[in-house]
C-alpha cells in the first residue's frame, strides 16, 4: 500500500487527535466574539491559574483512563490534599517541603490503594473509586472535623499568585509544568508505552509479558500523586482548606479528559488532548459566567459536554471501522 | 419450556444477604434495648422506603449490565419541583405526584434513548445527566422550596395498623415487579439480554427497546422516591437526592446481583436496601458520627464489590 494514501484507520486517528483542536478555536472564537477581555494576555492567562487544579489533577486521570480505568476519587483526593497540607503548613515557612512531600505521600498511597484492589481483582473501577472517594471524603472529615483547618504557611500563596511581568502567574506556570512532565511520562518513558498497550488490548498486554498489575498499581499511584499536587494547587489559589474544596472537581476532570479524545473504553488519547479539553472547559465556564447566566448553569454545560463529547468520539470510531 | 429452565436461576444460591439480615437483626434485637423499640423498627422500614423504592428501578438497569448513575438526581429534582408545586396547588398531590413520574420515566426515556442510538456508555451517559440534573437543581434553587402537602406527609410518615405506609408502598411494589421479572416475557427477556446480549439478539429479543425500557422504569422509580423523600423531608432541598445513586447500586450488588448483568433479584435487593439501613440505624445507636459513617459506607462498598466480582476469568 502507498504510505500516502490515507487509511481509514489514519483518518479515524486524525480526526480523534484533532477533532478537540477545531473545537478549542470554535470555543476560543465565541469566547472572543462575547467579549474581548479574551484577547488579553493578563485575561487569558488568569483563566489558566483558574483551572490550574483541576489541570493539574487531570493529567494524572489521564493515564488511568488510557488504561481502561477511571478515577473518580480524585475530588475527594484533592480535597484530602488541601486539608492535610494546610495542616502540616501550619504557618510556618519551615514547614513547607515537609508538608507538600507527606501531602504528595497520602495522595500516592490513596491512589495506590484504588490501583492495588483495582490490579487483583475485576471489580468496576467506575465503582470501587465512586467507593473510595466517599471513604477518603469521610477520613477528611473525620480528620478535620467538618471545617476549614490549618494555616497556610506564609509565602506559600505569595509565590504561586506571583505574577511575572505582572501578567505570567506562577500557578498558571506549575499547571503547564505539570502537563509537560505528563508528556513526558507519556511518550519517553516504557511505563507510558505499556499503559497504552494495555489499554488497547489487555490480554495481549497479559501475553506479552507486560507486567499488567504494576502498570495498573502504578497509573492509579501517579494520578494520586497529581491529584494531590491539584490539591496543594487549590490551596495555593483559593488559601481555604475546607473539607469539601474538591468536591465535584471529578466531573470538571473527566468532562476534561473525555474531551481531550481520551475515551472510557481506554487504549487512546493523552496528556496534549486533555490540556486541550481543559481549556475548553474553562473558555466554555468563562462564556457562561461572562454572559450573565446562572453560575449553576455551568454545571449542566458540563454534563452536556460529557455526553456530546463522547457521542462525538464514539460516532468517529464507529464510522472509520 | 425455555421459561421453566429459566426460573430455578433466579434465586439459586442467592440468599447469602438474608441470612446476613437476619443475624444482623437477630443480634441487634438480643443486644441492644433501644433498637427493639417499636418506634425505632418503624423508622427502619421508614428509612428504607425511599431507597427501596429507587433499587427497584436500579435493578432492572443492572439486570441488563448498565448502570444509572442519574437516579440521585432525579430523585433530587423531584424533591424540589413536588414541593414547590404543592406549596403552590396544595391539592393537587395526585397530579403533581403522576406529573413527577413522568418526568423521571421521561428522563429515563431520554438515557434509555441516548445510550440504544449513540451506543453511549451508560455509565459516562448517566453520569453526563447527574451533572445537567445538578446543575439544573441548583439553577432553580440553592436553598430549601416549597412545602411537601399533607397528603405527601401522610404517606412518608403515615401509618397503618401501626405498619408505616411507605414501607407498604414498598413492599406492594417489590412483589409486583418482582412478579413481572420472574413471570412475564418482558422479564425472561431482560434477563436473558443481559446475561448474554448476544445470543438475545439472536433470539430476536428487541435488546434496545429493553434498555429504553429499563431506564424509563429506573427514572420513573426514582421520582417515586424522590416523592416519598419530599414527604419526609417536608421541605424541597436542593441537596437531598446526592449520593442515593451510589447507595442504591449498593443495595442492589449487596443483593447480589452481578454488575455485568443476567443475575439479580428485586427481593434480594430489598435484603441489600434493608441492610444498608440496618448498619446506618446501629452506627447511630452507637453514637458514630456522620463523617465515620461516610467512611465505613465506603469502607461496605469495597468489601461488597470485592466480595461479588465476577468469577470469569479475565477477558
Amino acid at each position: 500500500m502507498n504510505a500516502l494514501v490515507p487509511t481509514r484507520d489514519g483518518v479515524r486517528r486524525f480526526l480523534s487527535a484533532y477533532a478537540i483542536v477545531a473545537v478549542l478555536a470554535a470555543v476560543f472564537l465565541l469566547a472572543v466574539l462575547i467579549s474581548d477581555a479574551f484577547l488579553q494576555p493578563k485575561y487569558l492567562f488568569n483563566v489558566i491559574r483558574q483551572i490550574a487544579p483541576v489541570g493539574i489533577a487531570a493529567v494524572g486521570v489521564t493515564f488511568v483512563m488510557i488504561l481502561g480505568g477511571v478515577d473518580l476519587s480524585i475530588g475527594a483526593i484533592i480535597s484530602l490534599s488541601a486539608v492535610v497540607s494546610a495542616v502540616l503548613m501550619n504557618g510556618e515557612a519551615a514547614n513547607l517541603p515537609m508538608a507538600i512531600g507527606v501531602t504528595c505521600l497520602v495522595g500516592m498511597a490513596a491512589g495506590a490503594f484504588n490501583g492495588i484492589v483495582l490490579a487483583f481483582s475485576r471489580v468496576s473501577p467506575f465503582i470501587l473509586t465512586l467507593a473510595t472517594g466517599i471513604a477518603i471524603l469521610g477520613i477528611t472529615q473525620i480528620f478535620s472535623g467538618g471545617t476549614a483547618r490549618g494555616i497556610v504557611s506564609p509565602g506559600f500563596r505569595e509565590f504561586f499568585n506571583y505574577r511575572i511581568e505582572g501578567i505570567v502567574p506562577v500557578l498558571s506556570l506549575a499547571f503547564l509544568a505539570a502537563v509537560l512532565v505528563g508528556v513526558l511520562i507519556q511518550k519517553r518513558t516504557l511505563f507510558g508505552q505499556y499503559v497504552f498497550l494495555t489499554g488497547s488490548n489487555r490480554r495481549a498486554a497479559i501475553l506479552s509479558g507486560i507486567p499488567v498489575r504494576g502498570v495498573t498499581i502504578m497509573a492509579y499511584t501517579l494520578s494520586g500523586l497529581f491529584g494531590a499536587l491539584g490539591g496543594l494547587a487549590l490551596l495555593a489559589r483559593s488559601g481555604v482548606s475546607s473539607t469539601m474544596s474538591g468536591q465535584g472537581l471529578e466531573f470538571q476532570i473527566l468532562a476534561a479528559i473525555v474531551l481531550g479524545g481520551t475515551t472510557f473504553e481506554g487504549g487512546r488519547g493523552g496528556v496534549v488532548g486533555t490540556l486541550a479539553g481543559v481549556l475548553v472547559l474553562v473558555i466554555a465556564f468563562n462564556i457562561v459566567n461572562i454572559s450573565g447566566l446562572p453560575y449553576h448553569l455551568q454545571m449542566v454545560v458540563m454534563g452536556l459536554i460529557i455526553i456530546a463529547a463522547s457521542a462525538m468520539y464514539g460516532q468517529i470510531n464507529a464510522r472509520s471501522q | 419450556m425455555a421459561v421453566g429452565t429459566l426460573r430455578p436461576r433466579l434465586g439459586a444460591g442467592q440468599s447469602g444477604i438474608w441470612l446476613i439480615l437476619a443475624a444482623g437483626f437477630g443480634f441487634a434485637l438480643l443486644f441492644l434495648p433501644d433498637f427493639r423499640t417499636f418506634e425505632n423498627l418503624a423508622n427502619i422500614l421508614r428509612q428504607s422506603a425511599v431507597l427501596g423504592l429507587i433499587a427497584i428501578g436500579q435493578t432492572f438497569v443492572i439486570l441488563l449490565g448498565m448502570i444509572d448513575l442519574s437516579v440521585g438526581m432525579i430523585a433530587g429534582l423531584v424533591v424540589v419541583l413536588s414541593c414547590w408545586l404543592l406549596d403552590i396547588y396544595p391539592a393537587l398531590t395526585l397530579p403533581v405526584a403522576a406529573a413527577m413520574i413522568m418526568l423521571g420515566m421521561a428522563i429515563g426515556v431520554v438515557n434509555g434513548s441516548l445510550v440504544r442510538w449513540l451506543k453511549l456508555h451508560p455509565l459516562i451517559l448517566t453520569f453526563g445527566m447527574l451533572s445537567v440534573l445538578q446543575g439544573l437543581i441548583f439553577t432553580f434553587t440553592d436553598r430549601s422550596v416549597g412545602r411537601a402537602s399533607d397528603a405527601l406527609q401522610q404517606l412518608a410518615n403515615g401509618e397503618l395498623f401501626g405498619v408505616p405506609l411507605s414501607a407498604i408502598l414498598l413492599l406492594l411494589l417489590v412483589l409486583l415487579t418482582q412478579a413481572i421479572l420472574s413471570r412475564t416475557h418482558f422479564g425472561f427477556h431482560l434477563l436473558a439480554a443481559g446475561g448474554n446480549p448476544d445470543s438475545a439478539r439472536k433470539a430476536g429479543i428487541n435488546a434496545g427497546g429493553l434498555q429504553v425500557t429499563a431506564f424509563a422504569i429506573a427514572g420513573g422509580f426514582a421520582a417515586a422516591g424522590g416523592l416519598v423523600l419530599a414527604g419526609r423531608l417536608g421541605t424541597g432541598y436542593p441537596l437531598a437526592g446526592t449520593g442515593l445513586e451510589l447507595d442504591s447500586i449498593v443495595a442492589v450488588v449487596l443483593g447480589g446481583a452481578a454488575l455485568g448483568g443476567g443475575r439479580g433479584s428485586i427481593v434480594n435487593t430489598l435484603a441489600g436496601v434493608l441492610a444498608l439501613t440496618l448498619v446506618s440505624n446501629l452506627l447511630n445507636l452507637f453514637g458514630v458520627s456522620a463523617f465515620v459513617q461516610m467512611f465505613a459506607k465506603g469502607a461496605i462498598v469495597v468489601v461488597a464489590i470485592l466480595a461479588n466480582q465476577p468469577r470469569r476469568a479475565a477477558r
